[in-house]
């Protein structure tokens, strides 16, 4: 192992009340690959952000190459040689431009670069770049008609161009092909060779068996175990991943009772198997599985926002092929979609109108709206689903998260229904909020079939009476939720054993 | 605590007691201002504007802008006049045209927006530029007027009827005799129309659902494109009322561009955001807005101010109420207790 | 009316083909059914069907362009000349190309309507080196070899206020509408200035005026403020008939028409028929018809043509039209006018023995 490149000591982060790095030491080597892990909310991001300059430290010190660090912005970080490639890759390329261009957009805002673009050298440039990284596409093509991969490579070429010390990958092959994670994970092979040190996050166990040389899992907020003795105890890191958020909520499974919904021979991708899963009165099912899985997409059939390739869906007995979002209303199918700021809230309107917009027929007289209805009812469900707030006519956007996720689910809540779907209803919301929203579900369950889609094993485990996992478009494995084997369940999830079907009932 | 009630009083209340403020100063400085006349004058003037400008609030709200407004209004103004004077038909087919009229616009503006992706700006502007143009090319770029040449010599000898002028000049009674105009009452009405339609039926909460976040809209079932498409609707079928009463009033079909119109009717709605403290497009807040633009005018007029300075006090008018809604408003946290409800 | 605001349409041209064509087939009848007409004319107009003249336009769009445009088009198709229309749809540079373009073709004189100074008077000089006679209405060319024709803007104020003076002796309250910066309207304001100082009796109240589109209905919404602000005003001088238009709603709307008198500048028919409205405001106006005008430019191209001088700037006189007279005479739209009132359907000037006048 090489020297320490990146030193870390006792870094503290607070968001207000919210303690969220608590004292984490950490030192990357030259030359070796660190896997970071740990569950949402676990600190990885806000970890990550410290060191690449978007945060500033509470108290704690970083040091680079034993120089003193301590970036002032995203930009500070880059000169001194620590590169991030983020998960959201559209924030790292320009889709109107050339993949040139986007090669080599940092050179442009170089001080002192010259007024006029010369394209051909630029171009020269950028080939270079592109070749060094494998990446073989015109570098006249506009980015915009790239596919998803292809821009995650320019993402990263990009950062390499920097000739970094420390690399830092978030989650970057969450949208990569396994031909293409492999030319990343040679890559990255490379540049460790050559001494950079990288420092890799990720879920995926497939990934981290192939790159890992060293794995650090957190878990609230500080460092909850270091495996580094080859062959690395990836079972180890998993039960130190989790901890003890898995014992913290007592589930006991449900007596379902009548089918509600039942899924038939429905395929989510062309080339996958189909799926068959039957959905009970009373019963709350996690679906689980990485980003990509196949989740989002089996909510959106079940909601009518897309159309299965086949199979067909039976509600209550009767066959159920919703068109749109509204017909699928009408039958009493009932969606909470994931990222709430961009699919659900109403940034103008205060909570009584956020929660009553999908009924607002319910709470006209004579064709206008009564305030007195919409007010009463969201008191109603304000009380119950315990939203902190002062009124029913406070702006939703005066509320904290865990707060406004909490209206966007008792948005949906307002009218009985059969069948609740949640798509990452924990979506940036603290642990407090979480528990609110998870006891009121598991509370309100009877009379319906609830199905909630995480990418959190945790938290799948801490709501659900059955989790059932997706990978590659497909039901991998199902548990009921008492002493689920949980080795074999992130093993599912992760891909790592596709052709071993363990069930652990 | 107290820094920040003021603050939100001076948002709440701020541009409704400047209005005050301007009422008793022309009141005491022009003579002849405070009087039930002048208030009708003030009406009259914004009647118009202020019809087109709620269809524009409408537009507006499920985030969208509607160029073509003063186009539809003008075209409204030409075709009322060719309906009667050169096809010699009856007033009310005269306006039913134009309604129909501006409802084709309204819906072709929409489908080009919702169906073929155009941006909202780019298609009602190509749509103003075809409508200035297409309201020509049947007279040749002439004005409409009883007794005139037509291409193939005869004489148009249609005339506007006396029921479709009754629309522009007619006034009931109110306190004084002939006092209140037609366009007045059309425009107190449309205002009251719109106002209750936007803020207290389910379709105007969806629409400023859509107006706000789309994509959530969506997802709770709104049929977001066919909302879209009546707001242009609403938009084109206000313009040409507004076309009507302008028709009415003139009695004659004039060439014009009709921009005036829009730029007026688009300020009167955007200063209609500061209005108690909105933030956003309401039909009460155009309503007060174009209102506020009429007395103002009035009131410079009524002491002799010279014609150039019309514009820049506008202009005036409109930076304000924006840092208004934009400034103030955001410091106070958006969304705050802007709630649709009073 | 319409001539002084052209910047403010943004419109189509008129090229009128058709009409072009008859006037073709004019031109050829006369060459072969009254070779008589020719052989009184002299030389060029000997041959009158080897004369090329152009019209290069700045401005075309509205009732008195083309209006003009036909005055030119019959006196051609009368003397029998080639005539080609240019019109440049308001780009001053444009037109200056088409002085070239037409000094490429071979013409024999051009008639400039309207334009800009600066961009004019380099393309005439080319027109005049070139030995093309030319013309020029109502543009400044800064060339001594170049007639002016010219309708007087300053006659048609004066004569407006001669009858208002005529009308209500020589002190009344005023009402003036006027927009600053607009040539025609600037000079039809020394008519006013004049007055007013020569009748120290005439009391101007207030000055308003706006040419926000649709004029008429801006300028009615100012006009009855104003006269609720004064209402002792009991003339209103609004020398362009969109003011006039505007004022006269005000006036209706304010139920002021007996005490009100509207004096303006410009006719069309609409303008008729709103003046002959029972009880109309608007009792006098003071117009030139542009197709005298367009008659007069073409004349004086053909004097100069034919060596002949119609003098350094050739005037078309404006006419005066009251409301008496409209009623009197029942006219209803501007052919009945041109029919009752001869002065407005020809000007005699610009006039030889020879020149042959359009069918009347």
């Amino acid at each position: 192992m090489g020297k320490v490149l990146c030193k870390l000591e006792g870094i503290n982060k607070t968001f207000g009340t919210n303690h969220v790095l608590r004292g984490v030491d950490l030192e990357l080597f030259a030359g070796e690959i660190v896997v970071l892990m740990g569950a949402n909310g676990a600190g990885k991001s806000t970890l990550v952000k410290l060191i690449c300059g978007y945060h500033t430290l509470d108290s704690g010190s970083m040091t680079l190459n034993e120089q003193p660090y301590c970036p002032s912005d995203p930009a500070g970080a880059i000169a001194a040689g620590i590169v991030t490639v983020h998960q959201s890759i559209d924030d790292g390329v320009i889709p109107d431009l050339d993949v040139a261009t986007n090669l080599m957009l940092d050179q442009l805002t170089v001080a002192g670069a010259g007024l006029l673009v010369r394209d051909r050298l630029l171009r020269e440039k950028a080939r270079e770049v592109a070749s060094n990284m494998g990446i073989t596409t015109d570098v006249r093509t506009r980015v915009s008609d790239l596919g998803v991969a292809d821009r995650q490579m320019i993402a990263i070429a990009r950062a390499m161009a920097h000739a970094p010390k420390v690399l830092i990958l978030d989650e970057p092959t969450s949208s990569l092909s396994a031909t293409e994670a492999e030319r990343l994970f040679q890559l990255i092979e490379k540049l460790s060779a050559q001494g950079v040190a990288i420092l890799y996050i990720s879920h995926r166990m497939s990934d981290i068996r192939r790159v890992a040389t060293r794995i650090v899992c957190m878990r609230d907020g500080a460092i909850s175990g270091v495996f580094e003795k080859t062959p690395l105890d990836y079972d180890g890191a998993i039960t130190a991943m989790l901890g003890r958020a898995m014992t913290e909520v007592n589930i006991e499974p449900v007596n379902v009772g009548e089918p509600i919904l039942e899924i038939r021979e429905l395929k989510l991708a062309a080339h996958s198997l189909p799926i068959n899963l039957t959905a009970h009165d009373g019963e709350v099912i996690a679906i689980t599985g990485l980003l990509g899985s196949g989740k989002s997409k089996l909510a959106e059939i079940i909601f009518g926002l897309q159309q299965a390739d086949s199979g067909d869906m039976q509600l209550d007995g009767i066959t159920y092929k919703p068109d749109n979002a509204a017909s699928a209303v009408e039958r009493g199918v009932h969606l909470s979609p994931k990222d709430r700021s961009s699919n659900a809230v109403i940034p103008t309107f205060n909570i009584a109108n956020n929660l009553s917009l999908p009924f607002l027929k319910s709470f006209t007289r004579g064709g206008l709206l009564s305030w007195t209805k919409q007010r009463d009812a969201a008191d109603k469900m304000i009380d119950q689903i315990g939203v902190v707030c002062q009124s029913a006519d406070d702006g939703i956007n005066m509320l904290s998260g865990g707060n406004q996720q909490k209206v966007m689910i008792g948005r949906w809540l307002l009218e009985p229904c059969r069948v609740l779907l949640l798509d990452e209803p924990f979506q940036g919301v603290d642990i407090g909020a979480r528990r609110d929203i998870g006891q009121h579900i598991r509370h309100s369950a009877p009379g319906r079939t609830t199905i909630v889609f995480v990418a959190e094993i945790d938290e799948a485990l801490e709501i659900a009476d059955r989790i059932v996992v997706l990978n590659e478009s497909q039901i991998v494995g199902e548990h009921q939720n008492i002493n689920v084997n949980l080795n074999a369940l992130v093993a599912q999830v992760s891909g790592a054993n596709n052709a071993v079907e363990c069930q652990s009932q | 605590m107290n820094n920040d009630r003021f603050l939100d009083y001076a948002i709440r209340y701020g541009f409704l007691l400047l209005l005050a403020g301007l009422v008793v100063f022309f009141s005491l400085l022009a003579s002849g201002f405070a009087s039930p006349r002048s208030a009708v004058f003030i009406l009259q003037s914004v009647a118009i504007t202020g019809i087109l400008a709620l269809g524009v609030t409408c537009t507006l709200v499920v985030d969208g802008f509607d160029l073509s407004i003063g186009s539809v209004a003008t075209s409204a103004l030409m075709l009322s006049a060719y309906s009667m004077v050169i096809l010699e038909h009856s007033a009310v087919v005269a306006v039913l045209l134009c309604l129909a009229m501006g409802a084709l616009v309204g819906l072709i503006n929409g489908l080009l927006i919702v169906k073929y992706r155009v941006p909202d700006l780019l298609a009602t502007l190509g749509m103003m530029f075809l409508l200035i143009g297409l309201q020509r090319i049947p007279t040749q770029g002439n004005s409409i007027a009883t007794g005139m040449r037509l291409s193939d010599g005869s004489m148009a000898e249609g005339a506007f009827s006396e029921s479709f002028l009754w629309l522009g000049r007619h006034r009931f009674d109110l306190v004084l005799e002939r006092l209140v105009p037609v366009p007045v009452v059309l425009f107190l009405i449309i205002a009251l129309v719109v106002w209750v339609f936007l803020e207290y039926t389910r379709h105007g909460r969806l629409m400023y659902a859509i107006g706000s976040n789309e994509k959530a809209a969506t997802l709770v079932g709104a049929n977001v494109n066919r909302y879209k498409i009546i707001a242009y609707m609403i938009s084109g079928v206000t313009a040409s009322i507004g076309g009507i009463l302008l028709a009415a009033r003139l009695g004659r079909g004039d060439i014009a561009s009709g921009n005036n119109l829009l730029l007026d009717s688009v300020a009167a709605a955007l200063i209609g955001f500061a209005v108690l403290g909105a933030a956003r497009p309401n039909a009460f807040g155009t309503a007060i807005g174009a209102l506020f633009v009429g007395i103002l005018l009035q009131g410079l007029t009524m002491m002799n101010a010279p014609y150039y300075t019309q514009d820049f006090v506008k202009g005036v008018i409109l930076v304000a109420a924006l840092v208004f809604t934009f400034y103030l408003s955001a410091r106070r946290g958006a969304g705050g207790k802007t709630s649709t409800n009073v | 009316m319409g001539k002084l605001l052209p910047m403010f349409d943004e419109e189509k041209i008129m090229i009128r083909r058709t009409l072009l064509k008859v006037a073709g087939i004019a031109t050829l009848s006369a060459g072969l059914l009254s070779p008589a007409i020719a052989a009184d004319m002299p030389a060029p107009f000997d041959k009158p069907e080897d004369v090329k003249i152009a019209l290069v336009r700045y401005l075309s769009t509205g009732d008195f362009f083309q209006s003009y445009l036909s005055g030119v088009e019959t006196q051609a198709a009368a003397l029998g000349v080639d005539l080609r229309v240019f019109d440049s749809r308001q780009d001053a540079a444009l037109q200056a190309d088409m002085v070239d373009q037409a000094i490429a073709l071979g013409v024999d004189g051009i008639v400039i309507q309207h334009g800009l100074t600066e961009s004019m008077k380099d393309a005439a000089q080319r027109a005049v080196d070139a030995g093309i006679k030319v013309v020029a209405f109502d543009v400044n060319v800064e060339n001594d070899a170049i007639p002016q024709i010219e309708q007087s803007d300053y006659m048609l104020g004066k004569l407006a206020l001669e009858q208002a003076l005529k009308d209500n002796g020589d002190s009344f309250t005023a009402g003036y509408v006027y927009v600053p910066g607009i040539a025609p309207l600037d000079r039809r304001d020394v008519a006013w200035q004049e007055t007013k100082e020569a009748n120290p009796g005439i009391k101007e109240a207030a000055m308003f005026g706006t040419l926000d589109n649709p004029i008429a209905n801006s300028v009615a919404n100012q006009a009855r403020s104003v006269l609720q602000a004064n209402p002792n005003i009991n003339v209103v001088f609004a020398p362009y008939d969109e003011f006039a238009k505007g004022v006269k709603i005000a006036v209706d709307e304010a139920g002021l028409t007996d005490d009100i008198d509207i004096y303006s500048a410009d006719v069309s028919t609409a303008d008729i028929s709103a003046m002959r409205e029972p009880g109309s405001a608007w009792v006098a106006t003071v117009a030139t018809n542009p197709a005298v005008v367009g008659e007069t430019s073409v004349r004086a191209l053909a004097l100069l043509l034919a060596g002949e001088d119609p003098g350094a700037s050739v005037i078309v006189p404006p006419t005066l039209i009251t409301q008496d007279f409209l009623n009197e005479k029942d006219i209803k739209n501007m052919d009945d006018l041109g029919a009752m009132m001869p002065q407005f359907k020809h000007a005699d000037v610009a006039m030889t023995d020879w020149m042959p006048l359009p069918e009347r």
